[in-house]
C-alpha cells in the first residue's frame, strides 16, 4: 500500500491508500513536509474512496473554495465526526481512535488540501497542535504571530516587519501551526497551508509573543488581560472546533496553556513602519 | 425569578474563570466573560434552580460576612453582566 510521511508541526503524520498518496504530495508546497517514512507515526490518515456520510447531528456549515461549496461538519450517533464537501463525505474522525482519521482522495488541489488542514486540526489536537489563522514573522531566532479577521492587515504589518526590522523572515501567511510542545514551551511552525505567499517552511521557532491586529487611525500597544487574551486568539483557532463540547474543551485549554507562557498584546494601527517599530520595540525590548 | 442560563459553560483558563455560552450549530464565543472568586460562588450555588436577587445577596453575606450594601452591589453587577451576555434567563 502506497504511504508517506508528512512532518506538520512536529507531527509525524503517515497518509497511506492507493494513487491519492502521490497526488497530496504534489500540493503546493506539500513536498517540503515530506519525510522519508522512519520512526513510528503519531498520526495515521488513510485515504479511501468509499467513505459515506450517515445521518450526522449537524455541528456546524460554512462556505469554502470562495463559496463554492458548503462544509459541513457533524457528529453521527456513535460519536464519530464528518466533514462533507456539499454532499460528498471528505473527513471522517473517531475520536475513540484520536490518531487516525480517513480522507477522500479528492481531485480538487484546492480540495484535497483543505481536507488534509480538517483532518490535521482534528488528529493534532490531542497532541497539543492546532493550525492558527495568522501570519507569522521570524525575527532573531523567535517568532510573532499576528492575528485578526481577514483584511485586517495580518499580512501587511509581517511585511512591514520584512521591511524594517533587521533579521526577519516569514514563517508562514496563513495557517502556521501553534505548538505546546512536551516541555511545555511554545512554538509555531511554518506549515503547508500558506497558499497566500506560498510560504513553505519546514522550520520551527519559539514563540515570543501573539499580536492581535485592528486598524486604527494611529498606533497603539497594549499588553492583554487573561480574558482579553483568550478572546483574541479563540477566534483564530479552527471554526470547527467551537461547535463541539470535547473539542472545545480540549482547545481550552492549549490556549490557556500558551497564554500562560506567551504575552498577548492588542495592536492598533496603521499600515505604517512605526507600527512594526512599535510592536518589536514591545515585544523585543528597544 | 431568573435562572441561569443552563447553555453556560465555566472553564479555567490560565488561572480564570471563563465563561462561554455553548451548543447548538451557532455557537457564540464571541461573548466570553471572566467570574471573579464571588461570582463563581455565585454560579455554583445557583445554577441548578431558579433565584431571586435576595438569594444571591443573602449567599454573599453567609460566605464573605460583608454588609447588605455590599453584598447586594456586587450581586447588581453580576446580575447586569450576565444580562448584558443573555447569559440570565427569566425563570
Amino acid at each position: 500500500m502506497p504511504s508517506a510521511d508528512l512532518l506538520i508541526g512536529g507531527l509525524r503524520l503517515r497518509l497511506e491508500g492507493g494513487a491519492g498518496v502521490a497526488a497530496a504530495l504534489t500540493l503546493p508546497g506539500m513536498n517540503v513536509f515530506a519525510d522519508d517514512p522512519g520512526a513510528a507515526p503519531h498520526v495515521t490518515l488513510r485515504l479511501d474512496e468509499r467513505l459515506q456520510r450517515p445521518p450526522c447531528r449537524l455541528l456546524h456549515s460554512f462556505d469554502i473554495l470562495d463559496g463554492r461549496e458548503v462544509c459541513r461538519f457533524g457528529v453521527d450517533t456513535e460519536g464519530v465526526y464528518h466533514y462533507t464537501f456539499g454532499q460528498r463525505e471528505v473527513v471522517r474522525f473517531d475520536p475513540k481512535c484520536p490518531d487516525a482519521a480517513l480522507l477522500s482522495p479528492l481531485p480538487d488541489p484546492s480540495s484535497m488540501r483543505f481536507a488534509l488542514w480538517l483532518a490535521y486540526s482534528m488528529t493534532a489536537l490531542g497532541h497539543g497542535r492546532m493550525p492558527v489563522h495568522s501570519s507569522v514573522v521570524a525575527c532573531d531566532g523567535r517568532a510573532v504571530m499576528c492575528l485578526g479577521e481577514s483584511g485586517t492587515g495580518k499580512s501587511t504589518h509581517t511585511r512591514l516587519w520584512l521591511q524594517h526590522i533587521p533579521s526577519t523572515h516569514l514563517l508562514n501567511d496563513d495557517s502556521p501551526i501553534l505548538a505546546v510542545e512536551d516541555d511545555g514551551g511554545v512554538a509555531v511552525y511554518g506549515s503547508p497551508w500558506s497558499g497566500k505567499t506560498d510560504c513553505y517552511r519546514q522550520e520551527r521557532l519559539p514563540l515570543a509573543a501573539l499580536l492581535r491586529l485592528e486598524q486604527r487611525p494611529s498606533n497603539t500597544i497594549r499588553r492583554l488581560s487573561t480574558l482579553e487574551a483568550f478572546g483574541a486568539l479563540q477566534p483564530s483557532c479552527p471554526p470547527a472546533m467551537a461547535h463541539d463540547e470535547p473539542c472545545l474543551d480540549r482547545m481550552v485549554a492549549l490556549i490557556s496553556q500558551i497564554i500562560q507562557q506567551v504575552p498577548v498584546y492588542r495592536l492598533g494601527c496603521l499600515p505604517d513602519a512605526d507600527a512594526a517599530h512599535l510592536s518589536h520595540s514591545t515585544i523585543y525590548g528597544s | 425569578m431568573m435562572r441561569l442560563n443552563p447553555k453556560m459553560k465555566v472553564r479555567e483558563v490560565a488561572g480564570e474563570h471563563i465563561v462561554m455560552r455553548t451548543g447548538g450549530s451557532t455557537a457564540d464565543l464571541t461573548t466570553v466573560i471572566a467570574f471573579n472568586e464571588s461570582s463563581m460562588l455565585l454560579y455554583e450555588r445557583l445554577k441548578d434552580r431558579p433565584f431571586t436577587e435576595e438569594d444571591a445577596v443573602a449567599l454573599l453575606r453567609e460566605e464573605y460576612e460583608v454588609d447588605e450594601a455590599t453584598a447586594r452591589q456586587d450581586v447588581e453587577k453580576l446580575v447586569q453582566q450576565l444580562r448584558q451576555h443573555e447569559m440570565l434567563l427569566d425563570a
